[in-house]
């Protein structure tokens, strides 16, 4: 069951030091948050795509291309209903659309693909070892890094165990499609039960092993995987961070890219 | 609060931490897809059964592995965005408030941590707590999400809190089948896997526990009263926060 979206491609994204990567996809949600205009959401839009199909991870959006089509269109969709703008395009009853909250549905729509198409590009081009590495460089302390690279560690097996669970279930007769919403839900306490003693009886043996091994939560550690920030890591930060306060600039000091006044 | 912190000093904790994490992260990919409310938005999160079932078993690991267990999901799901991180800090919640409320949360609270299920007391704390826990996380996520332009706070707040509560209500028959194991069997509840120094006893814990209460209630259903929403919401959950300090 594989449910990583690494892809290993190796290219130039691909070789930048992890912080670069988390720190970059943080600048980048910083300028999606710059505008509210569709024609400028869709610009920033273009421009994460040009950055996927650089990273070559265009195959992990095909596998997840139903939920960004779906938020795309429940955001488009919605936004419109409960943002209220001056201009009335159409009324019926107490449900009103203006023409700047379209135009808000729509720019949030795009922001809300983009948000997804960069945590993609960041997952299909770095390790989850990479990952916690570059946690703790930035500053999160080991145990809580330890603890998170575990976990990701033991999620596929976890996942296998409850796929194995359901289908085992299924072949004794569980029915899982039928029945109301609360029957649906209760016929997943069949499944929950052995899942998680089968998961909390890793625990101990867990520890065991750790601690025979004399690990100390607290002690200083050196790590095996060093990354290096190079010439095309500052860089690449430099650029971002140029994009990131050319966009607040023209936001904020020339009022463009504004669809609906008064939300981010 | 004490216990949040100190419990990453002991390796059984951090373990029981990675371990709610991937059963959580596990069991949102696993069961995504089983029950959806509006597709690719939001579905019934069957998962939720858990973040209440570690809470109470584990205390502060729970807690920390429900935040965790969410990111997890995340970034497995390809969902990872600026949400995720309101997504962390309200999962967080729903794995806190239930332990950290149980013995503070007057006159509701029970004397021992432990779930005794020939009690009404602790069947009424359940109920209440799996509630206000929910509450408290659809707050503090409707809040961010609605200001990054993401779903409207009005829609988000009871579809987190109807999700949450209803699935840690049906968790109770799986905190009823596996405390016993837990406890007596593995040895691995949480004040007696933790020292007794680094537990803490927090001095203010009921008035904390109102506080949360009282903000989840009206963050909630504020916006049926007139107050102006989502400026509310976040007094609520600057609130919520200030409790959780408390506890």
């Amino acid at each position: 069951m594989n449910i990583f979206l690494y892809l290993d491609k190796g290219t130039w994204i691909h070789h930048l030091d992890p912080r670069t990567k988390m720190i970059g996809t943080l600048i980048l949600f910083l300028i999606c948050l710059c505008f509210n205009h569709p024609l400028y959401m869709g610009g920033i839009s273009l421009g994460v795509m040009a950055i996927a199909l650089s990273a070559r991870a265009l195959f992990n959006f095909w596998r997840v291309r139903y939920i960004l089509i779906l938020l795309i269109t429940f955001s488009t969709v919605m936004w419109p209903f409960f943002a209220e703008g001056t201009t009335p395009l159409w009324s019926w009853g107490s449900l009103r659309i203006s023409e700047e909250s379209l135009l808000y549905g729509i720019a949030m729509g795009l922001r809300l693909a983009t948000f997804v198409a960069t945590g993609i590009i960041l997952l299909s081009t770095t390790r989850n070892e990479e990952l916690t590495n570059g946690l703790i460089r930035l500053g999160l302390p080991y145990p809580v890094a330890f603890a998170l690279s575990t976990a990701l560690r033991l999620v596929p097996t976890f996942a296998g165990a409850a796929a194995t669970i359901v289908q085992a279930q299924i072949s004794r007769g569980l029915d899982l499609e039928s029945g109301s919403l609360i029957s649906r839900i209760g016929k997943f306490i069949p499944q929950a039960v052995p899942l998680f003693v089968y998961a909390i009886r890793h625990t101990n043996l867990l520890a065991m092993a750790l601690e025979s091994k004399g690990f100390d939560p607290e002690s200083p550690r050196t790590l095996y995987y060093e990354p290096r920030m190079r010439k095309i890591d500052y860089l690449t930060l430099i650029l971002l961070s140029g994009v990131l306060v050319i966009s607040t600039y023209m936001r904020l000091g020339l009022g463009l890219g504004i669809a609906m006044p008064g939300r981010m | 609060m004490k216990a949040v912190f100190t419990m990453w000093r002991n390796t059984r904790m951090i373990i029981l931490a990675s371990v709610c994490a991937a059963i959580y992260g596990a069991a949102l990919i696993a069961f995504k897809t089983a029950i959806p409310l509006i597709p690719g938005i939001t579905e019934v999160r069957v998962a939720n059964i858990f973040p209440m079932v570690f809470s109470l078993l584990f205390g502060p690991a729970g807690a920390w592995g429900t935040a965790f267990g969410n990111l997890i999901g995340d970034i497995f799901g390809g969902t990872l965005g600026p949400a995720s991180a309101a997504g962390f800090v309200g999962n967080f919640l729903l794995g806190y408030l239930p332990y950290a409320m149980w013995t503070t949360f007057v006159p509701f609270a029970e004397r021992s941590r432990e779930w005794n299920v020939g009690s009404w007391r602790s069947w009424i704390n359940y109920i209440l707590i799996s509630f206000l826990s929910s509450a408290s996380c659809a707050v503090v996520i409707s809040v961010v999400v609605d200001a990054l332009g993401i779903v409207p706070y009005a829609v988000l707040t009871k579809i987190i809190t109807l999700n949450d509560t209803f699935a840690s209500w049906i968790g109770v028959i799986l905190l009823t089948s596996v405390f016993g194991i837990t406890k007596e069997q593995l040895g691995l509840f949480w004040p007696e896997v933790m020292e007794e120094r680094d537990v803490g006893h927090p001095l203010a814990g009921t008035i904390g526990a109102w506080l949360v209460a009282l903000s989840a209630v009206t963050g909630l259903f504020g916006g049926t009263i007139g107050l102006p929403m989502p400026t509310t919401g976040w007094v609520c959950s600057l609130a919520i926060m200030v409790g959780c300090l408390l506890l």
